[in-house]
């Protein structure tokens, strides 16, 4: 299981340094509950890059900062910075494939 | 064999047109357990066709007469059509999953035989998809909790989704594509803005923030479009597309591993013996992709 992070402060400091994928998602979402495990498969394939999740119903701050309009929606940061997002279910080769790009 | 939720087909078609039956019919030959999605009149299209005529062996065919030949064909294998509406097709690594409203079936290979029924999206609709445009609005609802929404409908559902956004958002307006939605809906929460004008163009900036009429606009935050079929792109999430085609190589692979795609959906011409053809392209090279893992796997 990724780790989810529960605070704006834990969200921040998780970003600040290296290329991290963060899922936004929610327990009430069906394509979000299939692309767990997914998420989880591509994050073990990856030591470059960090992975974890923040649930929008306990974070819509951070959700809503980030443009988020749709769960589930994947952002990739790179040192603290949004560099690209990914939209809804994605299978795991082509989220290894967008990572990459940036590392 | 096992019959019910719990098994994992080895291939599952969805669709049952000439490439999907053709698909069937080539992997129940080969002994793969499979899974035909579609309905019993088999193809509307086909149905409706008065004559065709190059359709080799039956010269002069009208579409019902072949839609029997293919009932007949169907039955002689015993070949069952389970008559179920495919919302979405997850790629989970290993398998297919595959939802029917609450249902899911699982497969490990997949092969899409849609057919096309190209409703032109919007202006604007692609570009701000996830960015302010959703296909889903039960699932993106609490998002817009007090904000200003528009459901652009295209089917009486859709008038579901308005009801359910409308206990959420501040504003809810409804713009019925539909015939019957031109005149208001009972069932409609008297909440509702009812819109009967065509909409030409969602607009905006980072994210979507207006719907453009003819002759004037509305102020939204999110915009939701609900349709019957959903694009390729949308029943298989991260699939790649060619405008309204799904891609596919020679051996009617398409860009994600063990799914496959045959007929009028991977492009044209549209016609009845190519997408057979296809059909039967694909279910050979998806049981040689079985025959693979099963080797790997040993």
């Amino acid at each position: 299981m990724s780790k989810i992070l529960a605070t704006s402060k834990e969200f921040n400091d998780y970003i600040e340094n290296g290329v991290s994928v963060i899922d936004f998602f929610a327990t009430w979402c069906g394509p979000c509950k299939m692309l767990a495990p997914v998420f989880d498969e591509a994050s073990s394939e990856m030591s470059e890059a960090k992975f974890a999740k923040v649930d929008i119903d306990q974070n819509l701050e951070i959700a809503t900062e980030f443009n988020v309009t749709t769960v589930p929606t994947m952002i990739i940061f790179k040192d603290g910075k949004k560099v690209d997002s990914m939209v809804g279910f994605m299978p795991k080769e082509k989220i290894i494939e967008k990572v990459k790009q940036y590392l | 064999m096992i019959v019910g939720e719990n098994m994992r087909y080895d291939i599952a078609i969805i669709g049952s047109g000439p490439a999907g039956l053709s698909a069937a019919i080539n992997a129940k030959i080969r002994n793969k357990n499979i899974i035909l999605f579609g309905n019993d009149n088999l193809s509307n299209k086909i149905v409706k066709a008065p004559s065709i005529d190059n359709y080799l062996g039956f010269s002069e065919i009208s579409g019902e007469e072949l839609k029997d030949k293919f009932k007949k064909h169907l039955e002689d294998m015993e070949i069952s059509i389970t008559n179920k509406k495919i919302n979405n097709v997850y790629s989970m690594g290993d398998y297919f999953a595959i939802m029917s409203g609450d249902e899911m079936f699982e497969s490990t290979t997949l092969i899409i035989a849609t057919g096309v029924e190209y409703l032109k999206p919007l202006k604007g609709e692609e570009e701000y998809l996830g960015k302010g445009v959703g296909y889903c609005a039960t699932c993106d609802a609490p998002l817009y909790r007090g904000k200003k929404v528009a459901i652009i409908g295209y089917n009486e559902e859709s008038e579901e989704e308005a009801n359910f956004l409308s206990e959420i958002a501040s504003k809810t307006y409804f713009i019925p594509m539909y015939k019957k939605g031109l005149t208001r809906s009972e069932h409609l929460d008297e909440k509702i803005e009812v819109i009967s004008d065509r909409p030409i163009e969602i607009k905006g900036e980072n994210l979507a923030n207006k719907v453009l009429f003819r002759d004037s606009e509305i102020d939204i935050d999110g915009v939701f479009v609900i349709k019957d079929s959903a694009s390729a792109k949308a029943l298989v999430p991260g699939i790649e597309t060619d405008g309204p085609h799904i891609v596919v190589d020679l051996n009617m692979q398409t860009s994600i591993k063990g799914c496959f795609a045959a007929g009028d959906c991977v492009g044209k011409p549209y016609s009845y013996i190519k997408s057979a053809g296809q059909g039967q392209i694909a279910a050979i090279n998806a049981v040689s992709y079985l025959d693979k893992l099963r080797l790997q796997n040993r």
